[in-house]
């Protein structure tokens, strides 16, 4: 798993707001340098390290909320829901397949056929995970969501000031 | 599971108090599971349960470095349980799947198998049954959800020892007082020791 970039200059006595948005835009960064390649189901490290990117920019959110313009907080928040859910559809039966394909080698040929088949529902899952996976980065895009997150960050910015 | 919301939180006051704040909400929020949790049954409380160590953790994160070092070890204990916790619900969706997909297996080949019969036979072929679609399937499945689920009795064996072992360190105690260390006002959040 990839390791959480350093937050820079957060010390105890930061503003909880300035730290806010020092911590979403770093968080931000991490999430969309992941991006490139991830719907190469041959690759499933990929989506792995956006997914949990996913999720720490949502935690951060959530953390920081009361530092951030509400409305757009709410909206911004829905949408990295929205495709860290979007990962997780894709990300789930990656998991899933890999573990199977270790168990099929200790749990003996005989039971292989039976192992195929649930394999087989697992890809399925796999190839709508991605098409859901691809929709909600379009619509990522569509929406300008790292520029509402910079403004996000701009919002908390200003409520840093006493 | 929504988040307990941590009243009172001020943009404009120190970081490190007001994730002190959060992190004692959080703790709080994750402990309330117990005793819920420790009935293997519970599958909704558990899932709960490791959501709830998610948000710590992502709160420790982002704040261990600047509160004293027992926050990062609360934070590796946190995530292990939060580990087992994952592994756990993912025994818990999966042998559903699993035995919902053999279960349909048999349907099908039963199916198959009346199809096959010949009409007005007074009795099955027990041949008809050996060659039906997914014969050769039925054992696999029935192995794989004999797993899953011996699998899930002894992670939860793990998540009960691993729980008890932070009541034995005082989890709570250490690490609300690891929040309320501050160290050295102006080290910056890397230069404290991992813990």
């Amino acid at each position: 798993m990839a390791k959480a970039r350093e937050i820079p200059g957060l010390r105890a006595e930061t503003p909880y707001a300035a730290a806010a948005a020092a911590t979403v835009r770093v968080r931000a960064q991490e999430l969309f340098d992941h991006a490139e390649g991830v719907l190469d189901t041959s690759d499933i490290e990929r989506v792995h390290d956006m997914r949990v990117a996913s999720r720490r920019l949502r935690a951060a959110l959530e953390i920081y909320a009361p530092c951030f313009a509400r409305k757009a907080f709410k909206a911004v928040l829905r949408d990295v829901k929205a495709l860290a859910d979007a990962l997780g559809a894709r990300r789930d039966p990656d998991v899933q397949l890999a573990h199977l394909e270790g168990l099929a080698g200790a749990l003996g040929e005989e039971s292989r056929p039976g192992l195929d088949v649930f394999a087989a529902v697992l890809r399925d899952d796999q190839a709508t995970g991605n098409a859901v996976l691809a929709q909600a980065l379009e619509a990522a895009a569509a929406q300008d969501l790292r520029g509402r997150l910079e403004a996000l960050a701009r919002s908390a910015e200003r409520r840093a000031a006493p | 599971m929504k988040a307990r919301r941590v009243k009172g939180l001020d943009p404009a006051a120190p970081l490190a108090g007001e994730l002190q704040r959060i992190v004692a909400v959080r703790t709080g929020e994750l402990l309330g599971f117990m005793p819920a949790a420790a009935d293997p049954a519970q599958v909704q409380a558990l899932h709960d349960m490791r959501i709830a160590a998610k948000r710590l953790r992502y709160v420790l994160e982002i704040g261990a470095g600047l509160f004293g070092p027992y926050a990062a070890t609360a934070m590796r204990r946190t995530r292990e349980l939060q580990d087992l916790l994952g592994e756990i619900h993912d025994c818990d969706v999966t042998l559903p799947r699993v035995l919902a997909l053999a279960e349909r297996c048999r349907a099908e080949d039963v199916a198959t198998i009346l199809a096959r019969a010949p009409e007005g036979a007074e009795d099955l072929d027990p041949a008809l049954s050996v060659h039906a679609p997914h014969a050769a399937a039925h054992r696999g499945l029935q192995v794989l959800a004999t797993h899953l689920q011996a699998r899930r009795e002894l992670l939860f064996g793990r998540f009960l020892a691993v729980y008890e072992q932070l009541g034995r360190d005082d989890f709570r105690g250490r690490l609300a007082r690891a929040t309320a260390d501050r160290g050295s006002p102006g080290a910056p959040a890397d230069a404290r020791p991992p813990g």
